[in-house]
């Protein structure tokens, strides 16, 4: 009840919608970011030199040295402005093509931090083999690719680093000459450089000159080098500057994407050139932006240096391995080029040049070099239904009775911190929640679980065990003197926070979540293997801290500052306790673990959605971006609050949100503590039959959901596709980003997100038919690219299914997903204009890991034409030809059809075929071994047609045929 | 004949595979047709027997699959032999759940659930035995409020009489009064005008008014001050320490020091700013006090507050008549009326026939005033007029009020019908929750009220019962929910309100408070005046309970 009180300031803004408003003084732009200042003023600087601008870096021919057998090259090199200063330059080419190329100060004052790959990595990298490289007087190169097609040039003087293909290239680093590594110094005190240049002795003249020929690079003042100040606060700057400037331009590629998480288009906007999107450039700095922009270059929660460049003829990309503070200018001097500043605070250079061809390419590489999404348990696809706050264990038997009583699915019931006695997660309040392994106990008897908040502020009280056994251990961040703990403000008060990059905390907060008792202090006893686990406020979140985060200059294990690892940091916080819930039992389980603050490598443990959104169109509609660009970013399992956070969503906007969260990826209903409830069950019809309706479809295709997530698991390639990577070649297909296809479903959606509205206008890339999913109208698009209209009332989502696809479909609804486990299954057969057609399922306990070692089963499904007059629909397994491929991680020797999980659903068979688009009336419909079906035929427009209108469907009841076994199905 | 014995069982075996979750009232429609044929109960589709039950959709209504869950929203009908019958939902046909609902097992495979139906029957019947229990002891409780309700009838029918009968009298002791205060009044009319030219009765109703008006503007600023430090409280309390805005610290820093408040963050720290905690509440109370010196003949602010009112309320006519005696008095009358007494008597006839004459002179040029009938004598009867008028008023009002409560009692609006609710009408409820304590007064008003010093809040006062328009006036569920509103505004928020839920209990209690959306608080008790008696058609649950309400 207290928080009654302790929001009101929340509330004044959702009394007024039209008062929603970041708070941008809260966070710098680049102008009041001392190093982004710096970097942007030597970018005009050589913008203004024009052709006479020459970087200072070179490389010193003398000093490479290549080793063949590892595919390195390394070089020394030095800046024509400190010839003192030496710098160190590494290539290394990857066995996938990938190239890395590394830079940093050779024997410094200090050490740059070069541990951000190290977390992001899913393992070291395999060098190629046989490099050869060309030492030449100007250049060093080496060639190399599958068809050989790929070329790296180390250009000497200046230095420059392209990558190309096919004669061409695609990625140049220091094109421009806005490389940059600030080197570590000792700080000469302001007056006496005053002093000495007010003298008039010839010393004095020096040290003036010295100044200027720097100056032409490097500005004339020291700007904010040695201490910066934000508002009220100060970050001391210990080290000085240190900041990295790069320039990577794409010549031939006029479209970039990436660098999640902006609430931006897809299609990066451009942040300087001729008339910018936006003024400032993308930033990179994980915060916690309350009430966030719908259109903004702004920081938000999560980090990802990585980006697409992407042209019809190719697509390649970079990986930044960088973990601080960076600020990316993006422009496009031509329609088919685009140029790229990234200035980073500190941190080694550590980039990955990625060299496609294809979009698919991007994804692979990208995937071995920071792994892919592991398979999620298969209950967290379903509809998890969350609340600031439940209030008590009552209150969660109430919403799930309520949801029980008007027969809504939903899997995940979730707990945000007012579970929590003062905000001490894992300490249970048992005034409102007496009873908490009870009350999971009653949750987790219709199949469901738990999601529960640990956020990582530790109370500072001597009561709370989790803070006082980190403390005793001594593995809490530490204030800028590096002595004590650091102390800041956040929900639960006076706070200090654990530093996940000391390795003594690990093993420790594993402990912390097992659910018995332990020898060695705190164990979370009050909770079962049905609760998992939700990070939020991990950026970190600091109320009293610098942009509502921790400040610079506090310090992590190994001396590190905070500025060096801040994007690092909740990564770590999350990848602990994903690894503590997968621990925690005898057999592993997968855990579930959602985040709000990422970074590469961040995908391969947990889920995340994009924050505190509002209750608006625009943000709905922007949350389908924001998903799309976080899912090529790799983070694939993403989703944004339906409803909203903040705000009272009518009746049509939550629907309208609900048709886009059965869409995404992770499907999540959230509301701030100010809020009116708005569980679906609350709604009047016909929003409530709408919303059951559309819960009960997210739970029909949670087959081709889990299915898309096994191929990203192993390819890397996304869970929802925006159309660039379905059509690489279609140019007027690359700025779109309100449609998107579901893995390799062929299910294609456009959700519509704006008020009022009964039509939707949905570009159909190719010559093909697409069927709606609802009502089989059969659509054409056209190899230029069409755009048709469909109506879209409240009750209508655009959802087709592209020619050539079969979806395997749950029909029956139940409660929750674990008791769709011995369903039927529906095929969906939706013939493409050539009548054939293909689709997969995949299935396993989705829960432990036992498909690692085999236990599971994955199928294809295919229409032919053996004959002129016969379309032939079959069942094959896919695991006994593939056993490598089945698996993420592992390379199966061999795979068993009767498996022990295949032998718990062989009772599972298909209760029905819908055939779509087939010629004409069948005459006969059989089994290949002999039995005639049951069949009904509905005439209409054949696949092969060229007009459009409602298809012919042909539905074979109950074809007595199994999911684990192979079969055929013959229509003539 | 011994065919026929054979096949029997076998006929009827299948009849009841194919009528697996069909309704008893549905059974009969569950036959084929001669062609071994079956339409779909909503007519659409004639199809094969065959597929009647056979774990796959052919009806556009479903009712071809009641059994197997194969169709969605079909009520699937368990037996419960031994228990009652139940409907259930088709998504728990076959999900491989038991339900208590469907205690037979018939729901899931061959298997997969007992017939458990023994069991959750007894504890059915046990659990509705206890529930009979309670309603038994709580209708006893509440014949008791019936019977006060009654009784309190008779009271005020008693109340009605009396005062009936004493305002017979006093209207004509007023109507007597009236009579005399006027005779005295028409006398002495002209005479008051004429005092009330009196520039110091001017003046007095001139400060008098101005007085009221400062009154009035004071008592809209103590309102007005009394709300702003409800916000800064409110501020104080529940800012969001989030983002640090110097703004809102500013002000929280600055009403704390005026208020001579400890700073929030420090409160409840440690056992020191408990303490704290305490001198908060006793200096909350000196916000509005000053500590200035006063004067001696100034008021201080406790006597404007209790004094000022009287004063205001005087009546300045009769003020101004004593004033005349006052004025009067000393040298009564004028040296001309007095002389007499210093002259001898020898020439006092003389004296006083020319005094007479030279005062009727004088009087008739308006140089003197004449004696008149004694204004404090018109005062008084005026006085006494009103007294008795206030008091018949009063008693009209008593008699009212009397009429109207017992209006009330038997109003399914009011106390109920039978007027059960009279009996709890200002009975407080109370029950702790958190840090605080939360109290209901049924009818009254329901409260917040921290245990640990600070603002109680108004949570609502009594509006209606359960205004739902499903729910007809007078029903048992009309009396099960009583709405609280209007109660002190959150902070940039609604107004808190209180929905209190109540069902049959043998005590009056409150047992849970909860605020499910902010300032949206939900109450729970129990009341013997829910306790309906029982009557033979209540006790069995004969309903059909579709949706999932497990009969434990």
């Amino acid at each position: 009840m207290r928080s009654v009180a302790l929001f009101g300031a929340i509330a004044a803004l959702l009394a007024l919608p039209e008062a929603f408003a970041v708070k941008s003084h809260d966070f710098k732009t680049c102008s009041q970011s001392g190093f982004c200042r710096r970097g942007r003023a030597l970018a005009a600087r050589a913008q203004e030199a024009q052709s006479s601008w020459k970087s200072p870096y070179s490389v010193d021919p003398t000093s490479i040295s290549v080793s063949p057998e590892n595919a390195t090259a390394k070089a020394a090199v030095k800046s024509s402005l400190y010839p003192e200063i030496k710098f160190g330059l590494e290539l290394r080419i990857h066995d996938d093509g990938v190239v890395r190329v590394l830079m940093d100060e050779v024997d410094g004052l200090r050490k740059r931090y070069d541990e951000a790959a190290s977390w992001a990595l899913v393992s070291e990298p395999t060098l190629s083999k046989g490099i050869r490289w060309a030492v030449g007087k100007k250049e060093l190169r080496a060639t190399f690719g599958k068809t050989n097609d790929i070329e790296i040039v180390l250009q000497y003087e200046p230095l420059l680093v392209r990558l190309r293909r096919g004669g061409e290239d695609q990625i140049v680093l220091n094109g421009r000459g806005l490389l940059h590594m600030e080197h570590f110094r000792t700080q000469t005190l302001k007056e006496t450089v005053e002093e000495v240049a007010s003298d008039e002795n010839a010393e004095g003249q020096e040290v003036l000159q010295t100044e200027n020929v720097r100056a032409w690079f490097e500005g004339d003042s020291e700007d904010d080098y040695w201490e910066e100040k934000f508002s009220s606060w100060t970050d001391s700057k210990p080290k000085g500057p240190e900041s990295l400037s790069l320039d990577i331009t794409f010549p031939n590629h006029g479209t970039v994407y990436g660098i999640p998480q902006h609430a931006t288009n897809l299609s990066l906007p451009s942040t300087t050139g001729d008339s910018p999107s936006y003024s400032d450039p993308f930033r990179l700095y994980n915060a916690d932006v309350f009430e966030y922009l719908a259109s903004s270059p702004m920081s938000l929660y999560g980090s990802i240096p990585v980006m697409h460049a992407h042209s019809a003829d190719s697509t390649v990309g970079i990986f930044n391995a960088v973990g601080s503070e960076t600020w990316i200018d993006i422009s496009y001097p031509s329609k088919k080029s685009t140029q790229t500043h990234w200035i980073s605070e500190s941190g080694i250079m550590d980039v990955f040049l990625l060299p496609g061809p294809t979009p698919e390419d991007i994804f692979a590489q990208y995937a071995r070099l920071t792994g892919t999404t592991a398979l999620p348990p298969h209950w967290s696809l379903g509809y998890h239904q969350c609340r600031w706050n439940y209030v008590s264990s009552d209150d969660v038997r109430t919403v799930q009775r309520r949801f029980d009583e008007e027969d809504m699915p939903v899997d995940v019931f979730w707990l945000d911190i007012e579970y929590a006695q003062d905000h001490k997660y894992f300490i249970w309040d048992h005034k409102t929640f007496p009873d908490p392994v009870e009350m999971t106990n009653d949750v987790a008897a219709t199949g469901r679980k738990m999601v529960v908040i640990v956020d990582p502020h530790l109370k500072r009280t001597s009561d709370y065990p989790i803070y006082q056994e980190a403390s005793d251990l001594d593995v809490l961040v530490k204030p800028k003197s590096g002595e004590g703990e650091y102390e800041g403000w956040c929900w639960s008060g006076s706070s200090s926070w654990i530093d996940h990059f000391n390795p003594a905390s690990w093993d420790w907060w594993v402990s912390k979540f097992k659910t018995s008792q332990i020898d060695t202090g705190f164990s979370w006893t009050e909770s079962t293997e049905d609760v998992h686990i939700w990070n939020d406020m991990n950026e970190p979140s600091i109320f009293n801290g610098p942009e509502i985060t921790m400040p610079k200059d506090t310090i992590h294990y190994g001396g590190w500052e905070h500025r060096d690892v801040h994007n690092i940091n909740g990564m770590l916080f999350h990848n602990n306790t994903a690894q503590a819930v997968r621990l925690r039992s005898e057999i592993p389980k997968r855990p579930f673990v959602l985040t709000r603050s990422f970074y590469a490598g961040s995908q391969r443990i947990s889920a995340m959605w994009t924050g505190d959104n509002l209750g608006t169109w625009d943000h709905m509609a922007v949350g389908i971006k924001m998903v799309l660009a976080n899912g090529i970013a790799g983070m694939a399992f993403a989703g944004s609050d339906v409803g909203g956070f903040f705000g009272n969503p009518e009746p049509e906007m939550l629907v309208r949100w609900y048709q886009v969260g059965i869409f995404s990826p992770f499907f999540r209903a959230h509301a701030h503590i100010d809020t009116k409830r708005r569980e679906p069950f609350l709604l009047d019809e016909p929003y409530e039959s709408i919303i059951r309706d559309l819960l009960r479809l997210r739970y029909t295709m949670l087959p081709i959901w889990y299915t898309a997530f096994r191929e990203n698991s192993i390819s890397g390639m996304p869970i929802v596709r925006p159309h660039y990577v379905m059509f690489p070649q279609d140019t007027a297909g690359f700025d779109i980003d309100d449609q998107f296809f579901i893995g390799s479903s062929g299910i294609l959606v456009k959700p519509v997100t704006e008020k009022e509205k009964t039509e939707a206008t949905v570009y159909l890339a190719e010559d093909q038919v697409y069927y709606d999913y609802f009502n089989q109208y059969a659509y054409r698009g056209a190899s230029k690219g069409k755009y048709i209209t469909v109506t879209a009332e409240l009750h209508q989502i655009p959802v087709f299914i592209r020619g050539g696809s079969i979806l395997p479909t749950r029909e029956r609804p139940r409660r929750s997903s674990p008791l769709m486990k011995l369903d039927p299954f529906t095929l969906r057969v939706a013939l493409s204009k050539t009548g054939t057609a293909r689709g997969e399922l995949y299935l396993d306990d989705g829960i432990t890991y036992s498909h690692q070692q085999g236990e599971l089963v994955w199928r294809e499904f295919v229409a032919e034409k053996p004959k002129k007059k016969t379309v032939r629909i079959s069942s094959r397994d896919l695991a006994s030809q593939n056993p490598g491929k089945a698996v993420d991680g592992v390379v199966l020797a061999e795979y068993d059809p009767k498996n022990a999980f295949a032998k718990e659903i062989e009772e599972v068979r298909v209760e029905k075929i819908v055939v779509l688009g087939l010629n004409s009336k069948p005459s006969a419909v059989k089994l290949e071994s002999g039995a005639d079906l049951k069949w009904e035929f509905v005439p209409g427009v054949a696949a092969s047609e060229k007009k459009e209108g409602t298809a012919s469907v042909l539905t074979i009841k109950d074809p007595k045929v199994l999911i684990t076994t192979d079969w055929a199905i013959l229509i003539s | 004949m011994l065919w026929l014995l054979l096949l029997l069982p076998l006929r009827t075996l299948g009849a009841f595979e194919k009528t697996l979750g069909v309704s008893p009232d549905l059974i009969s429609k569950y036959v084929p047709s001669k062609s071994n044929t079956w339409t779909c109960l909503d007519g659409s589709k004639t199809i094969s027997w065959d597929d009647v039950n056979d774990d796959s959709c052919d009806c556009a209504d479903g009712s071809d699959e009641p059994g197997t869950g194969a169709c969605p929203n079909q009520p699937f009908y368990c037996k419960n032999e031994g228990h009652i019958g139940s409907f259930i939902p088709s998504s728990r046909v076959r999900d491989g759940l038991c339900e208590t609902s469907c205690c037979d097992g018939s729901d899931e495979r061959p298997g997969v659930c007992g017939n458990v139906c023994q069991e959750v029957g007894q504890a059915y019947k046990k659990k509705v035995e206890e529930e009979m229990k309670i309603r038994k002891t709580g209708a006893k409780i509440r014949s008791t409020y019936i019977a006060y309700a009654h009784k309190e009838k008779k009271r005020l029918d008693g109340v009605i009489e009396s005062s009936a009968a004493e305002i017979a009298i006093q209207e004509k002791e007023v109507s007597r009064l009236r009579d005399i205060a006027e005779r005295a009044e028409s006398l002495s009319a002209a005479a008051l005008e004429l005092k009330q030219q009196s520039p110091l009765y001017i003046s007095l109703i001139t400060h008098s008014n101005a007085l009221k008006s400062l009154q009035r503007e004071h008592k809209k600023h103590l309102e007005r001050e009394k709300e702003l430090s409800n916000i800064l409280d409110a501020l104080r309390t529940g800012y969001n320490p989030n983002y640090q805005d110097m703004a809102v610290l500013e002000a929280v820093r600055g009403w704390e020091e005026i208020a001579g408040l400890p700073h929030i963050n420090d409160v409840g720290k440690d056992s020191v700013s408990d303490e704290e905690a305490g001198v908060q509440e006793d200096t909350s109370s000196a916000v509005v006090e000053t500590n200035e010196e006063l004067d001696d003949e100034m008021w201080s602010a406790e006597e404007l507050d209790k004094d000022l009112d009287d004063l205001l309320n005087s009546d300045y006519v009769s003020l101004l008549l004593e004033h005349d005696e006052y004025v009067q008095s000393p040298p009564e009358g004028s040296v001309l009326f007095n002389l007499a007494s210093y002259l001898p008597d020898s020439i006092l006839p003389q004296y006083e026939e020319f005094r007479d004459a030279l005062t009727t002179w004088l009087v008739t040029l308006g140089v003197i005033k004449g004696e008149t009938p004694s204004s404090t004598d018109t005062s008084r009867s005026r006085q006494a007029l009103t007294d008795a008028e206030n008091n018949l008023n009063s008693l009209k009002k008593e008699k009212q009020t009397a009429e109207n409560d017992l209006k009330e009692i038997f109003n399914i609006h009011g106390y109920g019908y039978e007027g059960e609710w009279k009996k709890l009408d200002g009975t407080c409820l109370r029950t702790d929750v958190g840090d605080y304590t939360y109290e209901v007064c049924l009818f009254g008003e329901a409260k917040q009220i921290p245990k640990k010093g600070g603002s109680t809040f108004s949570l609502g006062k009594f509006a209606s019962w359960n205004p739902s328009t499903d729910v007809k006036p007078g029903d048992e569920s009309y009396y099960q929910k009583q709405i609280y509103n209007r109660g002190t505004r959150c902070w940039n928020g609604p107004e808190r309100n209180v929905v209190l839920l109540l069902s049959c209990g043998t005590e009056n209690v409150l047992n849970s408070v909860v605020e499910l959306e902010k300032c949206e608080y939900q109450f729970t008790g129990t009341t013997p005046a829910l306790c309906r008696p029982l009557d033979g058609s209540e006790g069995k649950d004969g309903k059909k309970s579709y949706g999932g309400k497990d009969e434990l």
